[in-house]
């Protein structure tokens, strides 16, 4: 019963905003160049599906190339932070910099330095996902309970088992809650990295680049189809990350194990 | 000198102060015999948990001397096992890896683990929920664990602060008497610290009641009545008594209320 209404509430919700969205359209003849209807961006869609595809894995390519890569170095960075206050001082302010920095400052400069390419849309990723991963798991790495590194100091174990045995795992769900909020910014990542830095050949490119090129065509049922799909790969995005939050956190942690059935 | 039975734990002049805060225990002597059961009690404030830390070394001794078996306390931390009030289980091991955590830690082989771990299981009496984790357990089980995790290494010493202070009152008789029961088997010399008066009497064989500011021993009982104790000896008249006797005795250092 839950699960059908999990499903049912958010599907009515849509039909009824789609509904709704025809209707004003209709009621006040808006023009399709304003606003299409979403029979006209489904059909643009399905026209061009070939070209979205392709633009989507672009985009999803560089998303995912920065993510991981944000991942990966923000977790050691966080390591490193974490081992004493010293580091945490001189470091913070500099990581809190790249991250007020808006990146779209940052995008032309890179293209300047690596020139367009993967490589710098990966980059651009990276800036805006490494800053939400390196605060929430810093924060986990030192804030544990001072009776536990009491029971580490009591049983012998050294800094190395300390930061294993207890640091690490405790600052697991920290991490992930990082990775959550970095893998729905990552797809922004892609698409900037898009428009300032995609690799275009003819008039293929990632989403970012196909906005671009709708937008300049006057194909606005196209754009939004661009849209729609930048849209989806967000939530399979985000859909991996919740999938592997779930799955490492789910024998023991609270936020996981909600009820007690 | 060479006593033939050195005190096992040895306190002489000591003081504490944290930092240059107040001085927090002031001239401490104190000697504890092996397999002796000393409580410690006193207002809240006054030291107690202080005292367990500076023999665990969690915290440095300010002046005076404090030598456990003979050695500094942080050379005979190996010696020791410290049961915080808290169960302060991992959560994300089960019971079983919770247990074995301290032999992992001084890198006991496997199956040597395994085995040790098994025996502690059995003793505090959770061989049904091997591979629970802390989550779905209550909380006198998560203590059993805690308990089950000290003595996983043996502890000539286990230093115990308020281990059953969050529980009703039943899981902690209970506890109590599977602690004594344990001890019959273990030889452990324990110091505890409760603000039980009725606890204190049933498990130690020496009470120490501190009075504050600064802490100091206002107090040393010797509890009268022979092990093994058992949830009779709560009934027995003279346990009342002694139980009234340290209660008087704790009212008269206790800060009178305005
Ligand atoms: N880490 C610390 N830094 C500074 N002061 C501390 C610290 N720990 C304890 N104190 C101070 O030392 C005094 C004794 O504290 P302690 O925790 O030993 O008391 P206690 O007898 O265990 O009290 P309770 O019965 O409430 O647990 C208190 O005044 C406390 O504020
Ligand atoms: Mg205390």
């Amino acid at each position: 019963m839950r699960k059908y209404v999990n499903w049912l509430l958010p599907a009515l919700a849509g039909i009824l905003i789609l509904a709704a969205w025809t209707g004003v359209k209709e009621v006040f003849g808006i023009r399709n160049f304003v606003l299409p209807s979403p029979l006209r961006i489904l059909q643009a869609a399905i026209k061009e599906r070939a070209v979205l595809l392709a633009a989507a894995e672009i985009t999803i390519t560089g998303a995912a190339l920065g993510f991981v890569a944000a991942a990966l170095i923000g977790f050691l960075a966080s390591m490193v932070m974490s081992l004493s206050a010293s580091f945490r001082l001189s470091l913070y302010p500099y990581i809190l910099v790249l991250q007020m920095t808006p990146i779209m400052i940052f995008a032309p400069v890179l293209v300047i330095w690596m020139g367009p390419g993967l490589p710098t849309v990966t980059v651009i990723t990276f800036l805006i996902c490494f800053f939400p991963i390196v605060a929430n798991t810093t924060q986990g790495l030192i804030s544990v309970d001072k009776n536990m590194v009491d029971l580490f100091r009591m049983i012998n174990a050294d800094r190395v088992q300390e930061v294993l045995l207890l640091r690490v795992p405790h600052a697991l769900p920290y991490f992930l809650t990082g990775l959550r909020i970095a893998g729905s910014i990552a797809m922004i990542g892609g698409i900037t990295g898009d428009l300032f830095a995609g690799n275009t050949s003819g008039n293929a490119g990632g989403i970012g680049y196909m906005v671009l090129v709708y937008d300049g065509q006057l194909k606005i049922p196209e754009l939004w189809a661009a849209g729609f799909t930048a849209c989806l790969c967000g939530f399979v995005f985000v859909t991996v990350v919740l999938g592997l939050n779930w799955w490492l956190l789910r024998k023991w942690h609270d936020s996981i194990v909600k009820s007690d059935v | 000198m060479d006593t033939p039975n050195p005190p096992l734990v040895s306190i002489a002049a000591l003081q504490k102060r944290y930092g240059q805060g107040a001085v927090v225990l002031d001239g401490i002597n104190l000697d504890v015999n092996k397999e002796e059961f000393v409580s410690l009690i006193g207002p809240s404030g006054c030291g107690k948990s202080t005292l367990l830390k500076l023999i665990a070394s969690l915290s440095p001794v300010t002046s005076g001397t404090l030598t456990v078996d003979g050695m500094s306390p942080k050379n005979a931390r190996e010696e020791m096992a410290f049961i915080f009030q808290e169960a302060t289980l991992l959560p994300w091991r089960t019971v079983t890896r919770n247990i074995e955590l301290p032999l992992e830690v001084s890198k006991v082989a496997a199956a040597k683990r395994s085995e040790i771990c098994a025996r502690m299981r059995h003793l505090v009496g959770l061989d049904h929920v091997p591979e629970h984790y802390p989550r779905q357990l209550s909380g006198g089980m998560k203590m059993r664990v805690s308990i089950a995790r000290a003595l996983s290494v043996s502890p000539k010493i286990l230093l115990l602060d308020e281990p059953f202070g969050a529980l009703d009152e039943m899981t902690r008789d209970r506890l109590n008497e599977e602690l004594l029961a344990i001890r019959a088997q273990q030889k452990f010399t324990a110091f505890f610290v409760t603000h039980s008066v009725a606890e204190a009497v049933f498990l130690s064989s020496r009470i120490i009641v501190l009075a504050p500011n600064p802490g100091r021993i206002a107090h040393d009982f010797t509890v009268p009545f022979p092990y093994p104790r058992t949830a009779e000896t709560r009934e027995s008249p003279e346990f009342q008594r002694c139980v009234a006797e340290v209660s008087r005795i704790l009212r008269s250092v206790s800060p009178a209320h305005p």
